[in-house]
């Protein structure tokens, strides 16, 4: 199933990322995105079936303790937020067009 | 040799004001020139910790100044990971590694200069302007931890460290002429580490000798328990058992065939040289062949980008980064945000990282990606059961002009191609310089099987006696 990066997909994949485009990136990120999924066709060309993917080079996680830690003040923890009200984050809206 | 000026400043051969006095004037002279720092701080904050630091009894880096890559949080120190999305983001936590050289009296001097995100191969996709290579100033320094090498090259300090996610230590080791070190996976914490790509990346040493990169290594190693995936070595018993040791006499090197013949001409030269030093010092030499070379670079590139387009979600500019906009609902200010605050390099990796992991792709793409990864530890693994380490140039080509590859990221992905195989299996590799060609310094790379970090080292130290390539600055 090869894909063609046209202007409908481009912008779906600005819903998807999260990432509003400039004017002007459009045709370069576009010609950009093509070129590089064509580039990551070469992976179809092996034989691949009968192996298994390997996520992460460390096979095994680990837990630590339940046990509650002190984590950050208020105050350190909101230092970077912008908009701020209370003590508590302002938020976008969630709903509504 | 940083234990001779840990010496020097106890013994008060070395003062505090001297010492930093020397710096900050190198600094001035040369960081005009080559912008190997986003962050440099207050000379006489760092005046006060350096005499703090050495008047206690204990600490393998007392007073020692240290660079830190600007992607490893800093408690109070600006970390921007050269974004403009983070430009004025002060980190209220230091990363696990910085409490660690804390602890050991080193004092941070600055942060340094990056490819955004630690997305790129030259340190020219940074928000705040390219790093130049100090052997030559119209030539890009590598990445993406550029800054980190070009502040070793030009004599500010001597250790810096960087991360390495598909080469992003050794690329700017090579290109630079210092040393440095992609640890084993999950030897160093990446407790404060903003994550890039979290199942390829480590934090690593950079120096200008083995024995610093040693040094730099024992202090930030270790099992953490704020990093589910940092695991428990018990070093010292390593160290002792003698298996890190390395006699050249009984040494085994594969070198990879095809990935050579991928090489630039001087690159090759300086390769075999060492090569025949190395085989008249009685190491024994295979040429063999990797078939999985060609597509070691799509399948890093998929896995890196996917796992970049999940944990870069997090930057949306609410509850710290770049925010202009308010208005409309949460998709429009995030997306926004985003638009304005990201460089064209990491929109491209998210946006591509989105498309591999969306429904229909992922099979397709994520999947097949995470099999060739199965395909390629498996052979490096074979490989090392029969050789104690494998060797290649570490980067393809000399360091290229700036603007000659950034612009065309097919192109700048092709300079990882002998870099990424280390971090899709989780085993070390390191780069030392081991000549030049037209004053542009050469890196050869030597990867060992998991865990064989100190070994990798030890060689290393071998390997520098015999070239004499080491304690390198650039004329500047």
């Amino acid at each position: 199933m090869k894909i063609k990066i046209d202007e409908s997909y481009l912008s779906k994949l600005e819903q998807l990322a999260l990432i509003r485009l400039k004017n002007e990136e459009k045709d370069k990120i576009s010609n950009d995105l093509q070129r590089i999924i064509d580039f990551f066709e070469k992976i179809n060309e092996l034989e691949l079936k009968d192996v298994e993917p390997l996520f992460h080079p460390i096979s095994s996680g680990k837990l630590r303790k339940d046990e509650p830690l002190k984590p950050l003040n208020r105050d350190e923890a909101l230092q970077n937020v912008k908009r701020k009200e209370n003590g508590y984050i302002v938020g976008p809206r969630t709903y509504g067009e | 040799m940083i234990e001779d000026i840990v010496e020097s400043l106890k013994s008060g051969n070395l003062t505090p004001e001297d010492y930093v006095e020397k710096t900050y004037e190198k600094i001035e002279r040369v960081e005009k020139l080559i912008h190997s720092f986003i962050t440099i701080r207050n000379r006489q904050e760092i005046i006060d910790e350096v005499k703090k630091n050495i008047s206690k009894k204990y600490g393998k880096l007392a007073g020692i100044l240290i660079a830190i890559k600007d992607n490893i949080s800093t408690l109070g120190i600006r970390t921007t990971c050269a974004s403009k999305i983070l430009e004025d983001y002060i980190p209220p936590y230091d990363a696990t590694v910085i409490e660690k050289l804390k602890s050991e009296g080193a004092v941070i001097i600055g942060k340094t200069n990056m490819d955004e995100f630690a997305m790129g191969s030259t340190t020219e996709t940074s928000y705040f302007g390219p790093t130049k290579n100090p052997w030559d100033l119209e030539r890009t320094p590598g990445g993406s931890s550029g800054g980190s090498g070009a502040v070793l090259a030009s004599g500010i300090v001597e250790l810096a460290l960087g991360s390495d996610t598909g080469g992003s230590i050794r690329a700017p080791a090579a290109f630079n002429g210092v040393f440095g070190l992609k640890p084993s996976y999950g030897t160093v914490s990446r407790y404060g580490l903003i994550a890039y790509a979290n199942s390829l990346e480590q934090i690593g040493p950079m120096a200008k000798n083995a024995e610093d990169l040693e040094l730099l290594y024992d202090v930030i190693a270790g099992e953490d328990w704020r990093d589910a995936t940092s695991i428990n070595i018990n070093k010292n018993e390593y160290k002792r058992d003698g298996s890190s040791k390395v006699d050249l006499k009984n040494i085994k090197i594969a070198v990879l065939k095809d990935i050579v013949e991928a090489s630039e001409k001087p690159v090759t030269s300086a390769f075999n040289e060492i090569l025949d030093k190395l085989v008249s010092e009685g190491v024994s030499i295979d040429y063999i062949e990797f078939k999985l070379a060609e597509y070691a670079l799509p399948a890093y590139y998929i896995i890196a980008m996917s796992e970049a387009s999940s944990n870069l979600a997090r930057f949306d500019g609410v509850r710290y980064g770049y925010s202009a906009h308010h208005d409309g609902i949460w998709k429009d200010t995030y997306g926004k945000n985003r638009g304005e605050g990201f460089g064209i390099e990491v929109k491209r990796r998210i946006m591509l990282g989105s498309f591999i992991l969306s429904a229909g792709y992922y099979e397709q793409y994520y999947i097949k990606a995470l099999k060739v990864r199965r395909l390629i530890k498996d052979e490096i693994d074979r490989i090392l059961k029969q050789y104690d380490f494998i060797a290649s140039p570490t980067m393809p080509i000399i360091p290229p002009k700036l603007g000659e590859v950034v612009g065309d990221p097919l192109k700048m992905y092709a300079m990882d191609l002998n870099t990424v195989i280390a971090n899709l299996a989780g085993v070390p590799a390191l780069s030392q310089p081991i000549g030049f060609y037209n004053n542009l310094p050469i890196g050869l790379q030597l990867m060992g099987s998991y865990l064989s970090d100190y070994r990798l080292i030890n060689i290393s130290k071998n390997i520098e006696k015999i070239s004499k390539y080491y304690n390198l600055t650039a004329n500047i």
